[in-house]
Protein backbone atom coordinates (compact mmCIF):
# COMPACT_ATOMS: atom_id res chain seq x y z
CA UNK A 1 0.00 0.00 0.00
CA UNK A 2 1.11 3.37 -0.54
CA UNK A 3 -0.11 6.67 1.36
CA UNK A 4 -0.95 9.48 -0.71
CA UNK A 5 -2.00 13.21 0.54
CA UNK A 6 -3.48 15.33 -1.47
CA UNK A 7 -4.70 18.80 -1.03
CA UNK A 8 -7.96 18.68 -2.99
CA UNK A 9 -10.57 21.50 -3.13
CA UNK A 10 -8.81 23.17 -0.66
CA UNK A 11 -8.83 20.29 2.16
CA UNK A 12 -5.62 17.90 2.49
CA UNK A 13 -6.91 14.83 2.45
CA UNK A 14 -4.72 11.03 2.54
CA UNK A 15 -5.36 7.53 1.78
CA UNK A 16 -3.71 4.62 1.91
CA UNK A 17 -3.82 2.86 -1.81
CA UNK A 18 -2.47 -0.05 -3.91
CA UNK A 19 -0.27 1.32 -5.99
CA UNK A 20 -2.16 0.60 -8.86
CA UNK A 21 -4.57 2.83 -7.88
CA UNK A 22 -5.80 5.68 -10.71
CA UNK A 23 -6.02 8.93 -9.05
CA UNK A 24 -10.15 8.59 -9.96
CA UNK A 25 -10.80 5.53 -8.38
CA UNK A 26 -8.60 7.26 -5.00
CA UNK A 27 -11.08 10.52 -5.33
CA UNK A 28 -14.13 8.13 -5.35
CA UNK A 29 -13.49 5.31 -3.49
CA UNK A 30 -11.24 6.68 -0.68
CA UNK A 31 -12.56 9.95 -0.28
CA UNK A 32 -15.61 10.03 -1.43
CA UNK A 33 -16.04 12.32 -4.54
CA UNK A 34 -17.80 10.93 -6.69
CA UNK A 35 -18.39 14.01 -8.86
CA UNK A 36 -15.48 12.77 -11.00
CA UNK A 37 -16.85 10.41 -13.36
CA UNK A 38 -15.66 6.81 -14.41
CA UNK A 39 -16.59 6.49 -17.72
CA UNK A 40 -14.02 4.45 -20.12
CA UNK A 41 -11.07 4.64 -17.73
CA UNK A 42 -9.02 5.13 -20.62
CA UNK A 43 -8.52 8.73 -21.32
CA UNK A 44 -10.77 8.94 -23.73
CA UNK A 45 -14.24 10.45 -22.54
CA UNK A 46 -13.31 12.89 -20.54
CA UNK A 47 -15.81 12.27 -17.43
CA UNK A 48 -13.19 11.92 -15.40
CA UNK A 49 -11.63 15.36 -15.56
CA UNK A 50 -10.25 16.84 -12.33
CA UNK A 51 -7.39 20.37 -12.37
CA UNK A 52 -4.05 19.03 -10.91
CA UNK A 53 -1.76 21.84 -10.42
CA UNK A 54 -3.70 24.62 -12.43
CA UNK A 55 -4.26 21.96 -15.48
CA UNK A 56 -6.71 19.82 -16.16
CA UNK A 57 -6.06 15.84 -16.06
CA UNK A 58 -7.87 12.60 -17.33
CA UNK A 59 -7.78 11.54 -13.54
CA UNK A 60 -8.42 7.75 -14.83
CA UNK A 61 -4.26 8.34 -16.82
CA UNK A 62 -2.95 9.53 -13.37
CA UNK A 63 -1.41 6.96 -10.58
CA UNK A 64 -2.93 7.69 -7.15
CA UNK A 65 1.01 8.27 -6.52
CA UNK A 66 1.81 10.44 -8.93
CA UNK A 67 -0.49 13.19 -7.18
CA UNK A 68 0.81 12.67 -3.97
CA UNK A 69 1.94 16.50 -2.58
CA UNK A 70 -0.19 17.96 -5.37
CA UNK A 71 -3.49 20.54 -5.53
CA UNK A 72 -6.58 18.98 -7.03
CA UNK A 73 -9.84 20.58 -8.12
CA UNK A 74 -12.88 18.65 -8.37
CA UNK A 75 -16.58 19.17 -9.33
CA UNK A 76 -17.26 19.49 -5.89
CA UNK A 77 -14.87 22.23 -5.35
CA UNK A 78 -16.10 24.39 -7.75
CA UNK A 79 -19.38 25.81 -5.96
CA UNK A 80 -19.69 27.00 -2.55
CA UNK A 81 -22.47 26.07 0.20
CA UNK A 82 -24.38 28.96 -1.35
CA UNK A 83 -23.74 29.84 -4.29
CA UNK A 84 -22.79 28.31 -7.67
CA UNK A 85 -20.07 28.87 -9.98
CA UNK A 86 -20.97 31.04 -12.69
CA UNK A 87 -20.19 28.57 -15.25
CA UNK A 88 -22.42 26.17 -13.25
CA UNK A 89 -25.31 29.15 -13.00
CA UNK A 90 -24.95 29.87 -16.96
CA UNK A 91 -24.95 25.47 -17.61
CA UNK A 92 -28.41 25.36 -15.36
CA UNK A 93 -29.93 28.23 -17.40
CA UNK A 94 -29.15 27.31 -21.02
CA UNK A 95 -29.77 23.45 -20.52
CA UNK A 96 -26.39 22.43 -21.27
CA UNK A 97 -26.98 19.12 -19.46
CA UNK A 98 -29.46 16.48 -19.67
CA UNK A 99 -28.15 13.48 -18.07
CA UNK A 100 -25.10 15.06 -16.46
CA UNK A 101 -22.84 12.41 -16.70
CA UNK A 102 -20.19 14.16 -18.63
CA UNK A 103 -20.87 17.38 -17.02
CA UNK A 104 -18.38 17.26 -14.00
CA UNK A 105 -15.63 16.67 -16.61
CA UNK A 106 -17.06 19.60 -19.12
CA UNK A 107 -17.18 22.04 -16.31
CA UNK A 108 -13.71 21.64 -15.08
CA UNK A 109 -12.47 22.01 -18.93
CA UNK A 110 -14.32 24.99 -19.34
CA UNK A 111 -12.83 26.46 -15.82
CA UNK A 112 -9.66 25.59 -16.98
CA UNK A 113 -9.74 27.64 -19.89
CA UNK A 114 -11.14 30.51 -18.20
CA UNK A 115 -8.61 30.48 -15.82
CA UNK A 116 -6.26 30.93 -18.46
CA UNK A 117 -7.89 32.98 -21.31
CA UNK A 118 -11.21 34.68 -19.75
CA UNK A 119 -11.73 35.68 -23.52
CA UNK A 120 -12.18 32.57 -25.27
CA UNK A 121 -13.54 32.34 -28.99
CA UNK A 122 -15.76 29.52 -30.34
CA UNK A 123 -12.41 27.75 -31.45
CA UNK A 124 -10.94 28.08 -28.18
CA UNK A 125 -14.03 26.81 -26.08
CA UNK A 126 -14.43 23.65 -28.94
CA UNK A 127 -10.44 23.12 -28.51
CA UNK A 128 -10.95 23.19 -24.14
CA UNK A 129 -13.49 20.59 -25.25
CA UNK A 130 -11.99 18.70 -27.36
CA UNK A 131 -11.28 15.60 -24.83
CA UNK A 132 -15.04 15.53 -23.53
CA UNK A 133 -17.65 13.44 -24.71
CA UNK A 134 -20.82 14.21 -24.46
CA UNK A 135 -23.60 11.86 -26.12
CA UNK A 136 -26.65 13.60 -25.15
CA UNK A 137 -27.17 17.04 -24.92
CA UNK A 138 -24.52 17.92 -27.96
CA UNK A 139 -21.65 20.85 -27.22
CA UNK A 140 -23.95 24.02 -28.33
CA UNK A 141 -25.34 24.59 -25.49
CA UNK A 142 -22.42 24.34 -23.70
CA UNK A 143 -20.45 26.73 -25.69
CA UNK A 144 -23.09 29.30 -25.53
CA UNK A 145 -23.06 28.88 -21.65
CA UNK A 146 -19.35 28.85 -21.74
CA UNK A 147 -19.40 32.28 -23.48
CA UNK A 148 -22.29 33.55 -21.22
CA UNK A 149 -20.02 32.28 -18.39
CA UNK A 150 -16.56 33.86 -19.66
CA UNK A 151 -18.82 37.48 -20.06
CA UNK A 152 -20.18 37.53 -16.61
CA UNK A 153 -16.94 36.66 -14.82
CA UNK A 154 -15.32 39.43 -16.84
CA UNK A 155 -18.03 42.10 -15.40
CA UNK A 156 -19.79 42.81 -18.06
CA UNK A 157 -23.76 42.78 -18.97
CA UNK A 158 -25.46 39.49 -19.89
CA UNK A 159 -26.38 39.69 -23.57
CA UNK A 160 -29.09 37.44 -24.67
CA UNK A 161 -27.48 34.46 -27.36
CA UNK A 162 -29.67 32.31 -27.88
CA UNK B 1 -5.61 -3.44 -13.52
CA UNK B 2 -3.57 -6.57 -11.92
CA UNK B 3 -0.86 -5.30 -8.80
CA UNK B 4 2.44 -3.72 -9.82
CA UNK B 5 5.23 -2.87 -7.87
CA UNK B 6 5.30 1.26 -7.87
CA UNK B 7 9.04 2.86 -7.29
CA UNK B 8 9.30 6.46 -7.96
CA UNK B 9 12.41 8.15 -9.03
CA UNK B 10 13.94 11.33 -7.95
CA UNK B 11 16.15 12.20 -11.47
CA UNK B 12 17.18 10.27 -14.71
CA UNK B 13 19.94 9.18 -13.08
CA UNK B 14 17.86 7.57 -9.91
CA UNK B 15 15.42 6.04 -12.67
CA UNK B 16 18.49 4.08 -14.18
CA UNK B 17 19.40 2.95 -11.05
CA UNK B 18 16.06 1.67 -10.05
CA UNK B 19 15.81 0.13 -14.08
CA UNK B 20 19.09 -1.77 -13.82
CA UNK B 21 17.79 -2.73 -9.89
CA UNK B 22 14.69 -4.29 -11.03
CA UNK B 23 14.99 -5.36 -14.98
CA UNK B 24 17.53 -7.99 -13.94
CA UNK B 25 14.41 -10.16 -12.46
CA UNK B 26 11.48 -8.93 -13.40
CA UNK B 27 9.03 -7.22 -16.24
CA UNK B 28 9.61 -3.48 -15.76
CA UNK B 29 7.64 -0.49 -17.42
CA UNK B 30 8.03 3.18 -17.38
CA UNK B 31 5.72 5.68 -16.90
CA UNK B 32 5.69 9.41 -17.05
CA UNK B 33 2.29 10.89 -18.08
CA UNK B 34 0.80 7.68 -18.36
CA UNK B 35 -1.70 8.44 -21.23
CA UNK B 36 -0.31 5.06 -23.00
CA UNK B 37 0.74 2.88 -20.16
CA UNK B 38 -2.62 3.33 -18.08
CA UNK B 39 -4.11 2.77 -21.03
CA UNK B 40 -2.55 -0.24 -22.38
CA UNK B 41 -2.58 -1.69 -18.42
CA UNK B 42 -6.47 -2.27 -18.97
CA UNK B 43 -6.04 -3.68 -22.36
CA UNK B 44 -2.98 -5.67 -22.31
CA UNK B 45 -2.02 -8.95 -20.15
CA UNK B 46 1.35 -8.13 -19.82
CA UNK B 47 0.82 -6.24 -17.06
CA UNK B 48 4.60 -5.82 -15.66
CA UNK B 49 5.90 -6.90 -12.41
CA UNK B 50 7.64 -3.22 -11.60
CA UNK B 51 6.73 -0.09 -12.90
CA UNK B 52 9.33 3.05 -12.23
CA UNK B 53 7.41 6.85 -12.34
CA UNK B 54 9.56 8.87 -13.51
CA UNK B 55 6.87 11.55 -13.38
CA UNK B 56 9.22 13.78 -10.77
CA UNK B 57 12.72 13.67 -12.51
CA UNK B 58 12.35 17.41 -13.03
CA UNK B 59 15.92 17.25 -14.90
CA UNK B 60 14.26 16.00 -18.05
CA UNK B 61 11.77 18.41 -18.10
CA UNK B 62 13.75 21.39 -20.07
CA UNK B 63 13.59 23.02 -22.91
CA UNK B 64 17.42 25.05 -23.87
CA UNK B 65 19.70 25.40 -26.23
CA UNK B 66 23.05 23.92 -25.29
CA UNK B 67 26.05 23.78 -27.89
CA UNK B 68 24.46 20.56 -29.62
CA UNK B 69 21.35 22.31 -30.50
CA UNK B 70 17.89 22.27 -29.32
CA UNK B 71 16.95 20.58 -26.27
CA UNK B 72 13.63 18.78 -25.26
CA UNK B 73 13.64 16.84 -21.92
CA UNK B 74 11.90 13.87 -22.51
CA UNK B 75 9.13 14.83 -19.94
CA UNK B 76 8.34 18.11 -21.51
CA UNK B 77 4.66 17.68 -22.23
CA UNK B 78 3.03 18.53 -25.22
CA UNK B 79 1.38 21.15 -23.84
CA UNK B 80 4.59 22.82 -22.97
CA UNK B 81 5.67 22.58 -26.33
CA UNK B 82 2.71 24.47 -27.54
CA UNK B 83 3.65 27.37 -25.08
CA UNK B 84 7.42 26.92 -25.23
CA UNK B 85 8.25 30.76 -26.81
CA UNK B 86 11.85 29.10 -27.93
CA UNK B 87 10.09 26.29 -29.72
CA UNK B 88 7.42 28.53 -31.16
CA UNK B 89 9.62 31.22 -32.64
CA UNK B 90 12.29 28.49 -34.04
CA UNK B 91 10.05 25.34 -34.73
CA UNK B 92 6.09 25.81 -35.38
CA UNK B 93 5.59 22.96 -36.73
CA UNK B 94 6.56 20.89 -33.36
CA UNK B 95 3.74 23.39 -31.85
CA UNK B 96 1.33 22.33 -34.99
CA UNK B 97 1.81 18.65 -34.20
CA UNK B 98 1.90 18.64 -30.65
CA UNK B 99 -1.49 20.35 -30.86
CA UNK B 100 -2.97 17.48 -33.01
CA UNK B 101 -2.30 15.09 -30.09
CA UNK B 102 -5.63 13.63 -28.24
CA UNK B 103 -7.22 16.73 -26.42
CA UNK B 104 -6.29 19.06 -23.33
CA UNK B 105 -6.12 16.82 -20.51
CA UNK B 106 -3.83 14.07 -22.81
CA UNK B 107 -1.58 16.89 -23.80
CA UNK B 108 -1.44 18.11 -20.05
CA UNK B 109 -0.43 14.86 -19.13
CA UNK B 110 1.29 13.03 -22.54
CA UNK B 111 4.84 13.64 -22.76
CA UNK B 112 7.11 14.09 -25.92
CA UNK B 113 9.50 11.16 -24.70
CA UNK B 114 6.43 8.63 -23.94
CA UNK B 115 5.31 9.74 -27.44
CA UNK B 116 8.03 8.57 -29.58
CA UNK B 117 9.20 5.75 -26.99
CA UNK B 118 5.44 3.89 -27.33
CA UNK B 119 6.32 4.11 -30.87
CA UNK B 120 3.29 3.49 -32.74
CA UNK B 121 3.75 4.40 -36.38
CA UNK B 122 1.10 7.71 -36.60
CA UNK B 123 2.51 9.08 -33.56
CA UNK B 124 2.39 13.33 -33.91
CA UNK B 125 5.89 13.99 -32.49
CA UNK B 126 7.53 12.14 -34.60
CA UNK B 127 7.78 13.60 -38.40
CA UNK B 128 8.68 17.01 -37.54
CA UNK B 129 11.67 15.32 -35.94
CA UNK B 130 12.60 13.22 -38.00
CA UNK B 131 12.53 15.49 -40.49
CA UNK B 132 14.99 18.03 -38.48
CA UNK B 133 17.05 15.19 -38.23
CA UNK B 134 16.81 14.79 -34.44
CA UNK B 135 18.96 12.74 -32.41
CA UNK B 136 17.35 10.93 -28.70
CA UNK B 137 19.94 10.88 -25.61
CA UNK B 138 19.65 7.74 -24.07
CA UNK B 139 20.59 7.47 -20.66
CA UNK B 140 21.63 3.81 -19.03
CA UNK B 141 23.77 2.22 -16.99
CA UNK B 142 27.50 3.26 -17.77
CA UNK B 143 26.27 6.35 -19.06
CA UNK B 144 24.29 8.47 -22.39
CA UNK B 145 24.34 7.21 -26.25
CA UNK B 146 22.72 9.39 -28.72
CA UNK B 147 20.96 7.93 -32.03
CA UNK B 148 18.78 9.74 -34.41
CA UNK B 149 15.68 9.33 -33.72
CA UNK B 150 14.88 7.63 -37.09
CA UNK B 151 16.87 4.71 -36.16
CA UNK B 152 15.31 4.82 -32.56
CA UNK B 153 12.48 2.91 -34.01
CA UNK B 154 12.21 -0.91 -34.68
CA UNK B 155 9.20 -1.39 -35.55
CA UNK B 156 5.51 -0.71 -34.30
CA UNK B 157 5.99 -0.55 -30.46
CA UNK B 158 9.54 -1.33 -30.84
CA UNK B 159 12.53 0.50 -29.48
CA UNK B 160 16.56 0.14 -29.83
CA UNK B 161 16.13 0.82 -25.80
CA UNK B 162 17.02 -2.15 -23.62
CA UNK B 163 15.65 -2.73 -20.48
CA UNK B 164 17.67 -0.61 -18.32
CA UNK B 165 17.54 2.26 -20.59
CA UNK B 166 15.84 5.86 -20.52
CA UNK B 167 14.74 8.40 -23.24
CA UNK B 168 16.24 11.09 -21.79
CA UNK B 169 16.24 13.99 -23.85
CA UNK B 170 15.46 15.15 -27.55
CA UNK B 171 17.92 16.97 -29.73
CA UNK B 172 17.10 18.84 -33.03
CA UNK B 173 20.93 19.56 -33.96
CA UNK B 174 22.76 23.02 -34.36
CA UNK B 175 22.59 23.16 -38.04
CA UNK B 176 18.54 22.99 -37.89
CA UNK B 177 17.81 25.20 -36.20
CA UNK B 178 15.25 27.70 -37.22
CA UNK B 179 15.00 25.26 -40.90
CA UNK B 180 11.63 25.84 -42.39
CA UNK B 181 9.50 22.84 -41.61
CA UNK B 182 5.21 22.49 -41.60
CA UNK B 183 3.51 19.88 -40.25
CA UNK B 184 0.40 18.16 -41.46
CA UNK B 185 -1.78 15.25 -40.27
CA UNK B 186 -4.86 14.17 -41.69
CA UNK B 187 -7.25 11.97 -39.36
CA UNK B 188 -11.11 11.61 -39.35
CA UNK B 189 -11.65 14.37 -36.44
CA UNK B 190 -10.31 17.55 -34.81
CA UNK B 191 -10.07 16.13 -31.81
CA UNK B 192 -8.54 12.84 -30.39
CA UNK B 193 -7.73 11.27 -33.66
CA UNK B 194 -5.37 8.87 -34.37
CA UNK B 195 -3.19 9.99 -37.93
CA UNK B 196 -4.38 8.66 -41.43
CA UNK B 197 -1.08 9.91 -42.63
CA UNK B 198 0.98 13.15 -40.97
CA UNK B 199 3.29 14.31 -43.03
CA UNK B 200 6.22 17.07 -42.19
CA UNK B 201 8.33 18.55 -44.79
CA UNK B 202 11.59 20.94 -44.31
CA UNK B 203 14.19 22.09 -46.48
CA UNK B 204 16.01 25.51 -47.04
CA UNK B 205 16.34 27.62 -50.00
CA UNK B 206 19.33 28.59 -51.96
CA UNK B 207 17.83 32.29 -52.87
CA UNK B 208 20.06 33.08 -55.49
CA UNK B 209 19.70 30.12 -57.04
CA UNK B 210 16.00 29.84 -56.49
CA UNK B 211 16.89 25.88 -55.61
CA UNK B 212 16.07 23.53 -52.73
CA UNK B 213 18.34 22.52 -50.20
CA UNK B 214 18.52 20.05 -48.08
CA UNK B 215 14.44 18.94 -48.59
CA UNK B 216 13.74 16.40 -45.66
CA UNK B 217 10.70 14.73 -45.71
CA UNK B 218 8.88 12.32 -43.26
CA UNK B 219 6.22 10.59 -43.20
CA UNK B 220 3.70 8.70 -40.32
CA UNK B 221 1.35 6.37 -39.88
CA UNK B 222 2.57 4.64 -43.96
CA UNK B 223 4.90 2.13 -42.69
CA UNK B 224 6.43 0.23 -39.56
CA UNK B 225 7.46 3.16 -38.52
CA UNK B 226 8.11 7.04 -39.03
CA UNK B 227 10.01 6.89 -42.55
CA UNK B 228 11.87 9.48 -44.67
CA UNK B 229 10.47 9.90 -48.23
CA UNK B 230 14.10 9.78 -49.64
CA UNK B 231 13.13 9.47 -53.29
CA UNK B 232 11.01 12.84 -52.71
CA UNK B 233 14.16 14.17 -51.25
CA UNK B 234 16.22 13.24 -53.67
CA UNK B 235 13.66 14.62 -56.42
CA UNK B 236 13.92 17.61 -54.89
CA UNK B 237 17.52 18.73 -53.97
CA UNK B 238 18.57 21.42 -56.01
CA UNK B 239 15.96 21.54 -57.92
CA UNK B 240 13.90 24.70 -58.97
CA UNK B 241 11.15 25.48 -56.59
CA UNK B 242 8.60 25.46 -58.36
CA UNK B 243 4.75 25.00 -57.21
CA UNK B 244 5.11 22.02 -59.85
CA UNK B 245 8.16 20.58 -58.36
CA UNK B 246 6.15 20.49 -54.99
CA UNK B 247 3.64 18.78 -56.44
CA UNK B 248 5.87 15.91 -58.15
CA UNK B 249 7.44 15.55 -55.20
CA UNK B 250 4.66 14.72 -53.23
CA UNK B 251 4.03 11.49 -56.19
CA UNK B 252 7.26 10.48 -55.98
CA UNK B 253 6.58 10.28 -51.76
CA UNK B 254 4.14 7.78 -52.65
CA UNK B 255 6.47 5.28 -53.63
CA UNK B 256 8.40 5.78 -50.09
CA UNK B 257 5.39 4.65 -48.95
CA UNK B 258 4.54 1.67 -47.94
CA UNK B 259 0.78 1.66 -45.72
CA UNK B 260 -1.53 -0.61 -44.96
CA UNK B 261 -5.22 -0.96 -44.65
CA UNK B 262 -7.30 -1.04 -41.54
CA UNK B 263 -10.36 0.20 -40.40
CA UNK B 264 -9.56 3.95 -40.69
CA UNK B 265 -8.23 3.82 -44.12
CA UNK B 266 -7.55 1.77 -47.10
CA UNK B 267 -3.74 1.85 -48.24
CA UNK B 268 -5.02 3.08 -52.15
CA UNK B 269 -5.99 6.22 -49.49
CA UNK B 270 -3.20 7.02 -47.55
CA UNK B 271 -1.35 6.98 -50.75
CA UNK B 272 -3.46 9.54 -52.23
CA UNK B 273 -3.17 11.52 -48.39
CA UNK B 274 0.89 11.14 -48.85
CA UNK B 275 0.75 13.05 -52.46
CA UNK B 276 -1.93 15.68 -51.29
CA UNK B 277 0.03 16.24 -47.39
CA UNK B 278 3.44 16.17 -48.89
CA UNK B 279 2.90 18.78 -51.44
CA UNK B 280 0.58 21.04 -48.78
CA UNK B 281 3.87 20.37 -46.30
CA UNK B 282 6.10 21.62 -48.72
CA UNK B 283 4.43 24.37 -49.80
CA UNK B 284 3.56 25.34 -45.91
CA UNK B 285 7.97 25.74 -45.45
CA UNK B 286 8.26 27.57 -48.38
CA UNK B 287 5.61 30.05 -47.11
CA UNK B 288 8.06 30.00 -43.93
CA UNK B 289 10.73 30.53 -45.93
CA UNK B 290 9.68 33.20 -47.31
CA UNK B 291 8.72 35.02 -44.28
CA UNK B 292 11.97 33.92 -42.87
CA UNK B 293 13.46 35.53 -45.67
CA UNK B 294 11.56 39.28 -45.55
CA UNK B 295 12.19 39.18 -41.82
CA UNK B 296 15.85 38.93 -41.91
CA UNK B 297 15.97 41.38 -44.63
CA UNK B 298 14.16 44.08 -42.60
Amino acid sequence: MITVTINVNGEKRTASVPPETSLLRMLRDNLNLTGAKLGCDVGDCGACTVIVDGKTVNSCLMLAAQADGRTVLTIEGLATADRLHPLQKSFENYGSLQCGFCGPGVLMSAKALLDENPSPTVPDIRDALGGNLCRCTGYTKMIEAIQVAARAMRGEPAEKTA
Amino acid sequence: MRAFELVTAKDSRHAVALLAEHSASSKVRVIAGGTDLMADLHFSSHVPDVIVDISRAEDLKNIAMTGEGLSIGALVTHTQIMRSPLIRDMFPALVDAAHTIGAVQTRNLGTLGGNLVTGVPSMDSGPTLVALEAVVSIAGPAGRRQVPLAEFWLGPRKTVLKPDELLAEIIIPKQNLSKPTHFLKFGLRKGQALALVNVAASFRVDWDKNIFVAPRIALGAVAPKVIRALKAEAYLEGRTVTPEAMAEAGRVAVGDAKPISDFRASAEYRKDLVAVLTKRALEGAYELAKAKRYGEEQ
